[in-house]
């Protein structure tokens, strides 16, 4: 524990410099319009802002892009309570609630509790984060090629599990993003794989053109702008204060919502969006007055609220302790940091200590700033909303060129963008979830380097990933193989419980 | 038959695991106790066709194509259409001429803005991205023919 404080200590040396807190605000300010605004997911976001965070050192880079993940969960509420459209797709539950309450004259009480929630939630997984991100690194240092094919395996299979499609879907999609991921040099043997004498294709497929087309262009398509509506009020700054009964009805929610989002977001899958299911779906359950639900029951927007940020803390422990992304928005965090030469995973904290902790100090003082944003700057973000759709889509279609192109001044990442921009939209009528084949792209490499390392040091035995001497690699592919057995059960009895979520923006 | 949305899905990925299979001729499967580069692609491809084929056999279940909602299809084709012509102008014309070309058209003409403040966004908003990018954040972007 004193290892803990001390490492916080050097953590908050970094955190309150003035240009990471600089960015760390600026992330924040960004992840707030990006959850306001429907249309503009935080993957998005962060995937078209990416290139603003080249000229940065790696820390400022990833609290700066992590202030835009967090920060989009806190501004999806205000969308969801005021218009009833959900900013992103984990404040889907916030909107029946959250809304009911502003038609009773009560939106500026729902905004307020849902930032508080969001507030407690978001610090309850930074300290969990604290505190269970350094032993679990510690644990994994322990990891091989055969652990680490093991892992990532859970990893794909644990997101099939949970996607917010079918197994078969996301399995799919996985597979067409591990293919996607095998495309380009050949690291062990210098072949060139489906480059078609393409020599940009050579270093493979870049993880951002791949993520703006499907989540940027792909959402522009399939959203003409006359479905978007533009009628908005906002409560005036002294209608925000809940009374006492609210203030009392919120309190267990949020408790309740931060422990639950904290342990779904450490499962790989669509973490924040499950969580802000089951979150509602417990408080409606233990409450006294569950016929309140959907007619404006403060425990409904103070749940939801507090596990969806819950849920995006707990994402990092995978990502910062074991290198494994749990869903596409960390998939590019880790791109972020491997850009500049850090690979996330067991070694970070030992190797990168003033990132490790300075990123983690940084969410604490991130968490302070959305609650002072949120509440007092509220009628400024609505005012975004007033922007006619027609006149932002655009804009954000020239943001995806530019942003894309700037990684590396590569027209041909723009053409990929632009095909995955096409491919997108078609998956989105075929209701397929494109983040598994996101994550399978960030995790070829690794994956197909542990698995053909495993096979050469075991002389082509499989046995090697099941055997007593590598237990750990043996536990984790019997979880793997349970999931997928309860997974194939529920497929082929069609009773699916993935129905009725929504799809992720 | 009836073609059903996950006849379509599922054979869609049939076929781009036979091509992957296909283009895979010349990379050198292995052994497993030395994989080859084509090792992982082709067992990839493999599943890929297996999983799509699974969605075929289930696809009784999912809603026929023709009644899948494609009133978003015409705005889609105008705005990919657009999006190609902007890349393909985008290192010959530069930045600032393509991207305010590619936002007048669409704000005025697809989607039938008043002119005036069509253009006037057209005018500011590369401007502004120009400043961010260009000036504030030193990350170089395409000049053109007319040198900026």
């Amino acid at each position: 524990m004193e290892a803990i404080v001390d490492n916080l200590i050097v953590g908050f040396s970094v955190a309150f410099q003035p240009g990471v807190l600089l960015y760390a605000f600026l992330g924040c300010l960004v992840g707030t319009l990006v959850g306001i605004l429907p249309g503009i997911g935080p993957l998005a976001g962060i995937s078209i802002l990416l290139p603003a965070t080249y000229g940065l050192d790696a820390t400022k880079a990833i609290v700066m892009l992590a202030g835009i993940y967090y920060g989009s969960q806190y501004g999806g509420s205000t969308t969801s309570i005021l218009m009833r459209i959900p900013g992103e797709a984990a404040s889907v539950m916030t909107c029946i609630d959250g809304h009911a309450m502003a038609r009773k004259g009560r939106a500026g009480a729902a905004l307020a509790i849902a930032a508080v929630g969001s507030f407690v939630a978001g610090t309850f997984g930074v300290v969990l984060l604290t505190v269970v991100a350094p032993p679990l690194a510690d644990f994994a240092l322990r990891f091989g090629p055969p652990e680490y094919s093991a892992l990532l395996v859970l990893g794909l299979v644990f997101l099939a599990y949970m996607s917010s499609t079918s197994l078969m879907r996301t399995l799919l999609m996985a597979a067409a993003g591990l293919l996607l991921g095998c495309i380009g040099i050949d690291v062990m043997t210098g072949h060139f794989r489906y480059s078609f004498d393409i020599k940009e294709l050579g270093d493979g497929i870049g993880i951002v053109p791949v993520a703006v087309g499907l989540f940027g262009l792909g959402e522009i398509l399939s959203t003409p702008a006359k479905t978007v509506t533009d009628k908005v009020a906002a409560p005036r700054l002294s209608e925000l204060m809940p009374n006492r009964e609210e203030w009392r009805q919120s309190a267990a929610p949020i408790a309740r919502g931060s422990v639950l989002g904290f342990l779904v977001g450490i499962v790989p899958g669509s973490a924040h969006i499950i969580a802000s299911f089951l979150s509602y779906a417990v408080e409606k359950r233990v409450s006294k007055t569950p016929e309140e639900f959907g007619k404006g029951a403060v425990a409904g927007v103070a749940g939801p609220e507090s596990a969806n940020n819950a849920a995006s803390t707990g994402a990092f422990v995978p990502m910062l302790a074991l290198g494994l992304p749990t869903g596409p928005v960390t998939a590019v965090l880790m791109a972020a940091l491997l850009i500049k030469g850090i690979a996330p995973g067991p070694q970070l904290v030992t190797e990168h200590p003033q990132v490790f902790w300075g990123f983690i100090a940084s969410m604490y003082v991130g968490n302070l700033m959305l609650l002072a944003l949120n509440l007092p700057l509220v009628g400024l973000f609505v005012s975004v909303l007033r922007i006619p759709y027609a006149y932002l889509y655009p804009l954000i279609i020239v943001l995806c060129i530019v942003g894309v192109y700037l990684v590396n001044n590569s027209i041909v990442d723009v053409w990929i963008m632009l095909i995955m921009g096409v491919v997108g939209y078609f998956l989105r009528k075929l209701e397929f979830d494109p983040a598994p084949l996101v994550l399978g792209l960030v995790i070829a490499p690794t994956f197909e380097l542990s698995l053909r390392q495993s096979l050469v040091m075991s002389n082509g035995n499989w046995a090697i990933f099941f055997s007593g001497q590598r237990p750990i690699a043996a536990a984790l592919f019997a979880v793997s193989g349970a999931l997928l057995a309860l997974a194939a059960l529920s497929w082929l009895s069609r009773k699916d419980w993935r129905r009725g979520l929504p799809e992720e923006s | 038959m009836n073609l059903r949305r996950d006849h379509a899905a599922g054979g869609a990925f049939i076929v781009a695991g036979a091509f992957v299979l296909a283009v895979s001729g010349d990379l050198p499967f292995g052994t497993l106790a030395s994989p080859g580069a084509g090792m992982l692609p082709r067992l990839l491809a493999t599943l890929m066709m297996v999983f799509g084929l699974a969605l075929v056999l289930r696809a009784g279940t999912s809603p026929p194509l023709a009644e899948l909602n494609w009133s978003d299809l015409p705005h889609a084709v105008r705005v990919g259409v657009l999006a190609v012509a902007a890349v393909v102008a985008f290192e010959p014309l530069g930045f600032a001429v393509t991207t305010a070309l590619l936002l007048f058209v669409l704000i005025f003409w697809v989607e039938r803005s008043p002119l005036l403040p069509a253009l006037g966004f057209s005018i500011a908003a590369p401007l502004v991205v120009y400043v961010l990018f260009s000036v504030l954040l030193r990350t170089p972007l395409p000049r053109g023919l007319l040198g900026f």
